[in-house]
C-alpha cells in the first residue's frame, strides 16, 4: 500500500457498468528501487555471464518489487552466488510457485536477507519450455526449495534436475497427468 | 545371542497426535528413530486449481478451509492481496475490525495449540481450560459474522458485517479475562516438572538451520531470530500499535512453547489499543466495482498468521478469476524440517516434536 | 515437585467453580442472530434471476424458471428449486446477492440424516423451513446500527 506512484482511480456509477477501467497515472518518476535492480542485475552478470539475465523490471503492482529473469541454465549457479554474496545474503526463500502460461512454464522464487537489516524481497523467475520442461534444482542452496519443488513437479510436471528426491507429494504416486496444467483433463471425471 | 532388528512403523494417517490425516513412517532401532519419511497429501483438495474457475469473492470460502484453525487470517490474505493489485484504500473502521479478528483468531489458535500440545504430551486438563477460553472467542465470532469456523467475513475491499451493538465491548471484557486466565494456565503448567523434562532440550535445531529450511512464525523465533512480519514488513494498520516480538535463543521445543505463549499475551495489547482507537463511524465497505477484475499483473503478498508467514501469489490477467493463485502455506513449509528433527530422537518424543512444530493439515495439503 | 502441587492447586480451586458444559442435545442450542444455517425460500419473492446459482462457489443449487401463468405479467416464476446440501458450505453468497430477499439464512443447522439421498433439498422442504428466519440478510440493505439483543453468550 506504499505504492504513492501507481494511483487507480474508481468509476462512481460502477454499479451500472459491468466492466471498470483502471486508470493509471503515468508513472514520472523512477521507481525507488531501481537503483537495487540494477545493482543486482551488475552482480549477476559480473559474477555469473553476461546473458544470465535475460530480462529485470520493477513491478509496480507488488509495493515495486525488484524482479528478474534468469536463464535457466544459469540458475543453480547464480542462487549459490545470491546466498553467499556478502551484499545480498538473500539466505531464505519464502515461497516457489510454479506457473503454467500455456506456451511455456514459468517458476517464480521470492527471497529475502535474513542477515542484513535491509530487509528487501526479491523476485527471480526461471522459465521453462512447455515441451519437457525441466530447471535445475536449488534444494542444495535452499532447503525450503525441497517440497516446494516436489509439488511443482507433482501438480505441473517441471522437472528438477538436482532434486534428491523429486516423487509426487500431494497425489497419488500413480495418478496421471499434472493437475495444475491449464490443458489437464482427468482421466476419470467423476473423482 | 541376542539379536536387534529394524523395525518400519507407519504412525498414522489416523493418529490423534498427527493433528490430522498426516502418515509418517519411521525407522526405529530399538526405541530411537533411524529414519524418518512423512507422507502427506490426504487432505488435497486441489483449491489451487479450482480457485483458476472461481471468482476472487468466491474463493474466499475456500481460503476458510485451508488452515481451519485460522481462517480469519486466510480470508485477509487473499482480501489482500486482490487489493494490493487494485491499489484499493480500505475503510479505516474495516481495517480496525480486521485487525481485532485477526488478532481473536491468533489467540483461539495458539490456545487450541497449547491445549492440543499438553495433551499430546499428556496433560488432559490443559485442552478443556483451553477451549473454555477460545469457545468465548469463537462465540464472539459467531455473533460477529455467523459461523463458527468458517467465518467467510472479509471481502474484497472491506469486511461484510458491521460489529453488532456491544460487540466491541465484550473484545474489550474478554481482555482482563484472557489476562487473569493467562495467569491461571501459566501456574497449571508452565512449572510442571514432568513437563519440562518432556520438552527442554526436545527438538532443538540453530537459527542457520532454520533459515535455510524457511520456517517462519514461533518456529523462527524460538532461535532467537526477530522476524515478524507484523513488525518487519507492516500491513494492515499493524505499525500503528506497540507490541514486542517475543523471541526465545534455544530453539527447542520449550523455547517454541514460550514464543507463542507470549505472543498471546502481545496479541491482548494490540487488542487492548485497537479497542481504544477504534473509529466511531465509518464504512466497512470500499468502493468496489462489482466484478473484480484486478489490473494484469502479478502480486505476492504475506501475513503473519499464527503459525508463520502465510503467502499470497496471484498472476491476474484482468479476468474475474485468477490466473493463478497460489498459496505459500506455512504448515507445509514448515513441516520440511520434521525428518531432520526426528533422527536419533525417541520414538516418545516424535509426538512432541511433531506438536511443537504445530501444523493444521488442511493447510500441509492445500 | 512444587510445580505439579502448584498446577493441582488451580485443579482444586476450579473444582467448586460452576460448571461451563451445554447440555446440547437435551437444551437445544441458541445460535445469535447472523448465523448462517439451512436456508429459507420463498417462492413468490423469487424472479428467476439465476443470481444464487451464478454466484455459489460450488455449485449446488439448481433452479428452473417457468413462464409466468399469468398473461398479464411479464418475466418468470420459479418451477423447481433444489439445494444440495451434500456440498453447501452454507457461506452465504446466495442470499446476498439476491435482489429480493427470496433466498435467506434461517438459524437452523441440524442437518444430519441416515442416508445421503436426504441432503438433497427441494423447493417446498425449503419453503416449509421458515423458522427462526435471520433478520438482516442483504449486505446492502444493513442498517446502520443494529438494535442490541438480549445477551446470547453462552456463560
Amino acid at each position: 500500500m506504499s505504492d504513492q506512484k501507481h494511483v487507480t482511480e474508481m468509476d462512481p456509477k460502477e454499479a451500472k457498468k459491468e466492466i471498470e477501467e483502471n486508470e493509471v497515472v503515468e508513472i514520472v518518476e523512477p521507481s525507488p528501487n531501481q537503483a537495487k535492480l540494477d545493482r543486482l542485475v551488475d552482480l549477476v552478470k559480473s559474477n555469473i555471464a553476461e546473458d544470465a539475465v535475460e530480462e529485470a523490471y520493477i513491478n509496480e503492482l507488488d509495493r515495486d518489487l525488484p524482479s528478474i529473469v534468469i536463464r535457466s541454465p544459469y540458475w543453480l549457479k547464480t542462487a549459490m552466488m545470491l546466498k553467499e554474496s556478502e551484499t545480498l545474503k538473500l539466505n531464505y526463500l519464502r515461497n516457489v510457485s510454479g506457473i503454467d502460461y500455456e506456451t511455456y512454464f514459468e517458476v517464480v522464487y521470492y527471497l529475502l536477507s535474513m542477515s542484513t537489516d535491509n530487509q528487501q524481497d526479491i523476485c527471480i523467475k526461471i522459465k521453462a519450455d512447455r515441451e519437457d520442461p525441466s530447471i535445475p534444482s536449488v534444494t542444495s542452496v535452499w532447503n525450503t526449495a525441497n517440497w516446494n519443488e516436489r509439488e511443482i513437479y507433482d501438480l505441473l510436471g517441471i522437472q528438477f534436475p538436482g532434486h534428491p528426491n523429486l516423487k509426487r507429494i500431494m497425489m497419488p504416486e500413480d495418478w496421471e497427468g499434472h493437475p495444475l496444467r491449464k490443458d489437464y483433463e482427468p482421466i476419470d471425471p467423476e473423482v | 545371542m541376542i539379536r536387534t532388528e529394524e523395525l518400519l512403523l507407519n504412525v498414522g494417517p489416523q493418529h490423534p497426535s498427527t493433528h490430522g490425516v498426516f502418515r509418517i513412517i519411521v525407522k526405529l532401532d530399538g526405541e530411537v528413530i533411524t529414519e524418518a519419511t512423512p507422507v502427506i497429501g490426504y487432505l488435497h483438495r486441489g483449491t489451487e486449481k479450482l480457485a483458476e474457475n472461481l471468482t476472487y469473492t468466491q474463493v474466499i470460502p475456500y481460503t476458510d478451509r485451508m488452515d481451519y484453525v485460522s481462517a480469519m487470517t486466510n480470508n485477509y490474505v487473499l482480501c489482500h492481496a486482490v487489493e494490493t493489485l487494485m491499489d484499493l484504500e480500505i475503510p479505516e473502521r474495516a481495517e480496525f475490525l480486521r485487525l481485532i479478528v485477526m488478532e481473536l483468531q491468533r489467540i483461539a489458535s495458539h490456545l487450541v495449540w497449547w491445549g492440543t500440545y499438553l495433551l499430546d504430551i499428556g496433560a488432559m486438563s490443559p485442552f478443556l481450560y483451553a477451549f473454555r477460553e477460545r469457545e468465548m472467542i469463537i462465540n464472539m465470532f459467531n455473533e460477529l459474522c455467523g459461523a463458527r469456523l468458517t467465518y467467510f467475513y472479509m471481502r474484497v475491499g472491506g469486511v461484510k458485517w458491521d460489529a453488532p451493538e456491544g460487540w466491541i465491548d465484550k473484545v474489550r471484557d474478554f481482555i482482563p479475562y484472557m489476562r487473569d486466565k493467562l495467569d491461571e494456565y501459566e501456574q497449571l503448567v508452565s512449572g510442571n516438572e514432568i513437563f519440562l523434562a518432556r520438552v527442554k532440550g526436545v527438538g532443538k535445531y540453530d537459527a542457520q538451520t532454520a533459515i535455510d529450511y524457511g520456517l517462519s512464525g514461533a518456529n523462527l523465533r524460538s532461535t532467537g531470530v526477530k522476524f515478524d512480519l507484523r513488525k518487519n514488513q507492516p500491513y494492515s494498520i499493524y505499525d500503528r500499535f506497540e507490541f514486542d516480538v517475543p523471541v526465545q535463543t534455544e530453539g527447542d521445543c520449550y523455547a517454541r512453547y514460550l514464543v507463542r505463549f507470549e505472543e498471546i499475551k502481545q496479541s491482548l495489547r494490540i487488542l487492548e489499543q485497537a479497542v481504544e482507537q477504534f473509529p466511531e463511524d465509518g464504512k466497512i465497505m470500499a468502493k468496489v466495482p462489482r466484478v473484480i477484475r484486478p489490473p494484469e499483473g502479478e502480486v505476492y503478498t504475506r501475513i503473519e498468521s499464527p503459525r508463520g508467514e502465510i503467502g499470497c501469489h496471484i498472476v491476474s490477467k484482468k479476468k474475474p478469476q485468477p490466473y493463478r493463485l497460489k498459496f505459500r502455506r506455512p504448515s507445509f513449509v514448515n513441516l520440511q524440517i520434521l525428518p531432520k528433527l526426528l533422527v536419533g530422537e525417541t520414538m516418545t518424543n516424535l509426538v512432541t516434536i511433531l506438536g511443537g512444530i504445530d501444523i493444521v493439515l488442511g493447510e500441509v495439503d492445500g | 515437585m512444587k510445580g505439579i502441587v502448584k498446577g493441582m492447586g488451580v485443579t482444586l480451586k476450579n473444582l467448586t467453580k460452576k460448571k461451563i458444559t451445554y447440555q446440547y442435545p437435551d437444551v437445544p442450542l441458541q445460535m445469535p442472530d447472523r448465523f448462517r444455517g439451512v436456508q429459507h425460500f420463498d417462492p413468490e419473492k423469487c424472479i428467476v434471476c439465476n443470481q444464487c446459482m451464478n454466484i455459489c462457489p460450488t455449485e449446488c443449487i439448481d433452479l428452473v424458471g417457468k413462464k409466468n401463468p399469468d398473461p398479464e405479467k411479464k418475466g418468470k416464476v420459479i418451477d423447481t428449486y433444489d439445494i444440495n446440501f451434500e456440498i453447501c458450505i452454507l457461506c452465504d453468497l446466495c442470499t446476498e446477492v439476491c435482489p429480493t430477499e427470496a433466498i435467506v439464512m434461517t438459524n437452523n443447522f441440524e442437518l444430519a440424516t441416515y442416508s445421503r439421498d436426504d441432503l438433497f433439498k427441494n423447493m417446498e422442504w425449503l419453503n416449509d423451513n421458515n423458522t427462526n428466519v435471520r433478520k438482516e440478510n442483504s449486505i446492502n440493505l444493513q442498517p446502520k446500527s443494529i438494535p442490541s439483543k438480549a445477551k446470547k453468550e453462552v456463560k
